[in-house]
Formats: structure tokens, C-alpha cells, sequence
């Protein structure tokens, strides 16, 4: 009897585990087939659960402002503050991660439908997945209701909307600009910045000759050297949209334009423009080299500039101008654009109308505070005010200048296409970094890399 | 006969807890993972099964994947030739030192020190001279500057450079294993041996080995198993590059499911890789159970 009794305890406890195992590995596996389902359910729940205006209320906060010494972590921590006092029922709870560990959680949270309420996304090709998942919401009304949407500079926005709908509130807007140390370049005795591609290797040869590293990278994170790489594109391809010109069908990467553009970058490769062991260099290290006075010229998006300008060793030292023309192809008033990462809100959040109506609060004083923090140089926004009087530097000031001279560009390469052909690229142009190759073989790369992940 | 005393069912009852997170946390994930490998799936959206295809495409059109492994069995080969060298030094300690605790310490700290801190400090080893790297210039001072290379750069030879920080890592781990194993033979053979007129090495020869070969087998799996799965190092120094002429199998699966979004590739990936190890395990141990029986 006894035995029997344990024979049937054993029977319970067993189809009880098996239960419970069953459930705990079931969420884990995440095809999306039901996905829709639980999409749909989420969105019942939030519907039903019509929140009180006095009701304790909490919102998730996914951002890339986790470094105190940074202004723009105290600037987003004031804007939350003055917001949770005004509004003592909610409370904004931040998640602050370095970009890469952002990129990594959101992927993994968006795998199991758990977005946080506001999460950061990249333009474009990049947020695709994200919105045919279905996973933000709409933020058209909220842009509208209040003029928030005049606060950003024109077609900004167009980066971040989908089929006539918006999902997301960039926090920048750069451009890719050559920085230059003056004092290295009168060293080497060159009197004005390179206009065209070709004067632009003869300065390295020349920088080079006196012993000066002409050119700064690091090029262990790929994207750098890409987006270097893109520019030069932009100008033998004559203007933007190669790229989708690719995807449209109407061109291929073996097409002259992008072999000349590949040339012409290995043509400033071989005369040595890049520092030794340029690929284990990663952006910091990279960026470091130019910071420390240690290189001349440093190609890289807008938003160096306030690195930059607080770094001792270069304070005062340091100009920019425009990536020149290519074998006199292209316009210098075309740059790559880089519209930043952006704040997008989850179509699952509990509390949709808190979470906008925070973000719409954080977006209209955000230009304001980032002014006046000395952040204000490659926003989205319009930003009122003398930057001169408010004490921004020279060179801040040359990179305003360059962005009124703005006709049009392309945006980085990532952006435009998908992930897989993304990484062939990437590794491809990393590759010329170290040896030689044929640039039509190059070519032949992308265009593999291009159609197995199409 | 019930030894115990104790009836099957309680015994069952008792390991049951464990078994079960046992299978969920080992087991499934791996099940999981293979049912993955089959579809189509970025990480986000729609999933869609497309049978053997993510294997077909692996097997036979990746041009990274077969270097890959490549990378990844050179690595597993040259962790095990280290071991002898190991044993070797464990021998020399035991037999030629007279307090070799501090030694032995010594050669283990590399393995306490995190995998990013060996990274960092290697790359500035490596680094080209005019950069401050040591290695280089130390060439440059006696003479040998011909000998100078672009230690992570150069993709015919990065590979090597990599693993052979990770032998130099893991030299003290192995060296410590093989001398807790040397100890723990009893003297009194060794002494017996001294009366047959067996010393020195020769006693080595004729008792060390043999009677250490299962320790020297718990080395050789845990080597080989280690640079199967060795991933975070490589990520630090060269991640993956120039090119890709530093990707093992594992830096390849973070490539593929993580940065191009196709996680059902990885998984494929992934799934190769635990066969390969099952299949390894069961050859080391099959190869040194034959060699344990002629021995023991």
C-alpha cells in the first residue's frame, strides 16, 4: 500500500514538472509563428486597462546615456526629474546601457516580445525588423498634437517612417566631415586643405615624408572604415543612392562606379595613410591617436566634434572641412548623413499614452538643455540660440557652418542594407585595410555577399 | 539484494529534481537550437521552416565556415600538443624543486587574470613598433628587426599569434592539473624502483606517465573542449579580422545570428559545433580507455 501510494506521488510529481518544464521552455522558443497572438493580446490587455489619472504608473526608459561624466546623462536626468515632479504619479526608470549592449538587449528582449516602453533604434534599413515585426507603435498624433514635429530639422524624419507612419524621435543628425590639426599640417608645410581626392594623398605622402601619421582610424569595428569608404563612394558614383540603385535592380556592385571608388581608397591605403596595425585598433583607440595630437587628419561623423574640442592635447588646434572630390567627380556639398539613433516607444507598452506624452515632453526640451550643456552641435532639432556668445568653440562652430551647406547625401551602409550583405561588406573593405586585391574582385564580394542575402 | 535499503522510486524521487534542471537548462536549449537551425528566422519578425537549407548553404557555399574550422581544430591541436610540454615542467617541478608551490602559483596567475585584461595586454604586445609594441622592438634591440611582423594585422600570421596567447594562458592551468596528479602517486614506488636501479627520468618514464595517463586524459578534453568554444579572447584582439582571418567556429555563429540577424543560420552553426565536440569526447575517451587498460 505504501508502495502504491509512492507510485502515485512519483505519477503526480512527475506530470507536474513535465508541466511546468514544458511552459518554461515553451516561452523560450520563439518562432513567430504566434507571434500575432500574443501581439494581439498584449494589446487587449492595454486597451482594458484604461489607467487612472492618479494611478501609479512606472516607465521603462532604454537609453545610451549610461556615462556620468557624459552631458548628456545629466541633461536626460534633469528633463526626467523636472518631468516626475510635474507628474508625481509616474516614475521613469532608466535603463542606461553603452551602445553595443543596448543593440544586443533590445535584439533579445524583441525576440521575446518584452520592448521596453522607450528603447533606442538606428534609421532606415536598421529599424526595419523591428517595425514589420510590429513591435513600435505609431507616433504620428503625438508629433501633432503639440508642434513637435516643426521642432525637427526637414526630412529627418523621413529616416524613422514607414509607410507614412513615424516610429521613432532621433537625438542627432551628422554628418561626415575631415577633422585636421593645423599645427601638424604647417609642420608638413601645407598651407590649405585638400579639394580634391588627389591633393588629399599627396598631403599624406607629404605628412608621411616629415614622420607625421597622416591619417587616424580604427578600423577593428568595420563600421569606420565603411563609412570613409561610403564617402568616397558618394563622390565617383557622382551623387547619392548607389546603393539603392542596387536594390532596385538597376545597377550592380560590379558597376565602374563603385570599382573606381574601391580604387581610390587602396590608392590611399597603399601611400600610407593609416597608422601600423590599423585593424586591432578599435574607434576609441582610433579616435585616441587624432585626439592626442598624434595624427593629422581624422575622417569621422559630426559627433567627434565635442570629444574633440575638450581634448587638451589638440584644444584650439583642430579644423574641419569637406570630404573632397574624387577624380573630379561628385559634389564636396554631399555628405554622408547620419541620422543618430532614435527613441522609439513599444506598440505592447502598458501605459502608451504616458509613454508618449513623457516623450513628447523629453523631445521639446531637449534641444534646449543639450544647447546649453555645449551638446547642441549635430541635433535633429532646431536649436535657437547664439552658439558663438553661448561659448561653443571655433571648430563647433565650422561644423555648423559645414551642416548649412548640406545638399543632400547618403546614408551609411548599414543603413541602407540588410544586416547579412551588411556584414560581407564590412569584412570585405576591413580586408583591404592589411593587402592589396584587386578592386574588381572586391567588387565580385559585395555582389556575392549582396545576392545570398537578398 | 537491495544494498541501500532504500526502494528505486525514492532514489528516483531524490534525483528528479536535479534531472529536470538538468534537461531544461542543457537539454532543451539544445533542442531548441536544433529545431532553430531548420527555420528562417532573423531574431525579430515571421519565422519561416526551411528544412536542411541553412546546412546546405553552410556545408557547401560558405566561404568562411571551412576556414572556420579550420581555425578552430589547429587550435584544439595545438592546445593538446602543449599538454606534454606541461606535463613535462610538472615533472621538472616536482622532481628538481625543492618548495614548488610559489612556481607552480606563479605559472597559474595568467589563468585567474580576465580574458579581456590577457587581450588588451597582448595587443600591446603585438602592436607594430612605432605604436610602443613590445615584441617588435625587443626584435629591433638584439638585431633581429627583419624579423618584425604585423603580429594581428598580417592574416597569414594573426591566427598564430592568437593561439599562442592562449597557450601561454593556459600553460600554468595545464601544469597545475599534471603536478596535483604527480603528487598524488605514492613514493614508495618510486623508492622501490630507486632499489631496481630505476632513477631520475627513467623512473619518470617507467611510473610517472602510466600512472598519471587519467589525469593527463582530463587535460588533454579539457584542452580540447576549450578551444572549440574559444570565442572571447579573439573577439578582444582581432574580432574575427582583418577580414576574416581570425573566425572560429564560434566567432562566425556570433557573426551570423547576432550582427547579420540570421539566427537560424547560427543555430546551424551552433549545432555543428556540439557535434563536433560529442564526437571529439567520445574519440579522446575511447583512444584513452585502450591506453588506461594497457596501463592500469
Amino acid at each position: 500500500m505504501a508502495k502504491m501510494n509512492m507510485k502515485s506521488i512519483l505519477g503526480l510529481v512527475l506530470t507536474g514538472s513535465l508541466a511546468i518544464s514544458l511552459t518554461a521552455c515553451g516561452s523560450n522558443s520563439n518562432n513567430g509563428g504566434n507571434s500575432e497572438a500574443s501581439n494581439n493580446a498584449g494589446a487587449t490587455n492595454a486597451a482594458t486597462e484604461k489607467p487612472a489619472s492618479n494611478e501609479k504608473i512606472t516607465i521603462t526608459f532604454q537609453n545610451i546615456y549610461p556615462d556620468p561624466t557624459d552631458p548628456k546623462h545629466n541633461m536626460m536626468k534633469k528633463i526626467v526629474d523636472q518631468y516626475q515632479s510635474e507628474h508625481p504619479n509616474v516614475k521613469i526608470e532608466l535603463d542606461s546601457l553603452n551602445t553595443d549592449q543596448q543593440k544586443q538587449k533590445l535584439k533579445t528582449q524583441a525576440a521575446s516580445k518584452e520592448v521596453p516602453d522607450i528603447t533606442i533604434v538606428n534609421p532606415a534599413a536598421q529599424m526595419q525588423p523591428y517595425v514589420d515585426a510590429g513591435l513600435f507603435a505609431p507616433l504620428n498624433d503625438m508629433v501633432e498634437q503639440n508642434g513637435l514635429k516643426d521642432t525637427f530639422q526637414d526630412g529627418v524624419l523621413d529616416f524613422y517612417t514607414f509607410d507614412n507612419n513615424l516610429y521613432a524621435l532621433p537625438d542627432g543628425n551628422n554628418i561626415g566631415v575631415v577633422y585636421y590639426n593645423k599645427e601638424l599640417f604647417e609642420q608638413a608645410g601645407i598651407t590649405k586643405t585638400p579639394e580634391t581626392f588627389e591633393e588629399m594623398v599627396e598631403d599624406v605622402k607629404t605628412l608621411k615624408a616629415k614622420g607625421i601619421q597622416p591619417m587616424a582610424i580604427g578600423e577593428k569595428d568595420t563600421w569606420t572604415g565603411s563609412f570613409l569608404f561610403m564617402n568616397v563612394l558618394l563622390r565617383t558614383n557622382g551623387g547619392p543612392g548607389f546603393l539603392s540603385d542596387v536594390v532596385a535592380g538597376k545597377k550592380t556592385f560590379e558597376d565602374p562606379a563603385f570599382v573606381e571608388a574601391v580604387d581610390a581608397m587602396q590608392n590611399l591605403i597603399q601611400a600610407g595613410a593609416f597608422q601600423e596595425g590599423v585593424t586591432s585598433f578599435d574607434y576609441n583607440a582610433g579616435e585616441n591617436l587624432f585626439k592626442t595630437g598624434k595624427a593629422a587628419m581624422y575622417y569621422m561623423g559630426s559627433w567627434a566634434t565635442g570629444g574633440i574640442e575638450t581634448s587638451e592635447a589638440v584644444k584650439g588646434k583642430v579644423g574641419v572641412f569637406k570630404f573632397p572630390t574624387v577624380n573630379g567627380k561628385g559634389d564636396a556639398n554631399q555628405f554622408m548623413l547620419a541620422p543618430g539613433s532614435a527613441f522609439a516607444i513599444s506598440a505592447d507598452s502598458k501605459h502608451l499614452q504616458e509613454t508618449k506624452d513623457f516623450l513628447n515632453y523629453f523631445m521639446l526640451n531637449f534641444p534646449k538643455e543639450a544647447f546649453a550643456v555645449k551638446g547642441a552641435v549635430g541635433l535633429a532639432q532646431k536649436v535657437d540660440g547664439d552658439f558663438k556668445a553661448a561659448g561653443y568653440s571655433d571648430m563647433a562652430i565650422n561644423v555648423l557652418d559645414l551642416f548649412k551647406e548640406v545638399k543632400g547625401g547618403d546614408l551609411a551602409f548599414d543603413n541602407t542594407m540588410n544586416p547579412g550583405t551588411a556584414q560581407g561588406h564590412l569584412t570585405s573593405i576591413q580586408n583591404i585595410f592589411v593587402q592589396k586585391k584587386d578592386s574588381a574582385e572586391v567588387a565580385k564580394e559585395h555582389q556575392t555577399a549582396y545576392e545570398s542575402n537578398k | 539484494m537491495n544494498v541501500l535499503k532504500v526502494s528505486k522510486l525514492t532514489i528516483a524521487l531524490f534525483v528528479l529534481p536535479c534531472l529536470l534542471l538538468y534537461v531544461c537548462l542543457v537539454f532543451v536549449p539544445i533542442i531548441v537550437s536544433l529545431y532553430t537551425s531548420l527555420i528562417d528566422w532573423n531574431g525579430i519578425g515571421e519565422s519561416k521552416f526551411i528544412g536542411l537549407e541553412n546546412f546546405k548553404d553552410l556545408l557547401f557555399h560558405d566561404k568562411v565556415f571551412w576556414p572556420a574550422v579550420r581555425h578552430t581544430l589547429m587550435f584544439a591541436v595545438f592546445s593538446m600538443l602543449e599538454i606534454p610540454i606541461a606535463l613535462f615542467v610538472a615533472i621538472l617541478l616536482s622532481r628538481f624543486v625543492k618548495k614548488p608551490n610559489f612556481l607552480v602559483s606563479s605559472y597559474f596567475m595568467p589563468v585567474i587574470l580576465s580574458v579581456v585584461i590577457i587581450g588588451q595586454l597582448w595587443k600591446t604586445i603585438y602592436n607594430p613598433a612605432s605604436m610602443g609594441g613590445m615584441l617588435n622592438q625587443v626584435l629591433e634591440w638584439v638585431g633581429l628587426g627583419s624579423l618584425q611582423q604585423q603580429w594581428l594585422t598580417d592574416p597569414d600570421i594573426a591566427m598564430y599569434s592568437l593561439y599562442f596567447v592562449a597557450l601561454w594562458q593556459y600553460l600554468g592551468y595545464h601544469t597545475l592539473i599534471q603536478f596535483t596528479g604527480i603528487q598524488n602517486i605514492p613514493s614508495d614506488i618510486y623508492e622501490a624502483a630507486k632499489i631496481d636501479g630505476a632513477e631520475g627520468l627513467k623512473a619518470d618514464w617507467h611510473i610517472t606517465l602510466p600512472m598519471n595517463v587519467p589525469i593527463f586524459k582530463i587535460s588533454i578534453v579539457l584542452a580540447f573542449i576549450g578551444s572549440l568554444q574559444s570565442f572571447d579572447m579573439i573577439m578582444v584582439m582581432t574580432g574575427g579580422g582583418p577580414g576574416n582571418a581570425t573566425d572560429v567556429i564560434a566567432t562566425h555563429m556570433y557573426r551570423m545570428s547576432i550582427l547579420s540577424m540570421k539566427y537560424g543560420y547560427g543555430s546551424a552553426i551552433a549545432a555543428i559545433l556540439v557535434v563536433v565536440c560529442l564526437v571529439a569526447t567520445v574519440v579522446i575517451n575511447y583512444g584513452f580507455n585502450r591506453l588506461e587498460r594497457k596501463y592500469t
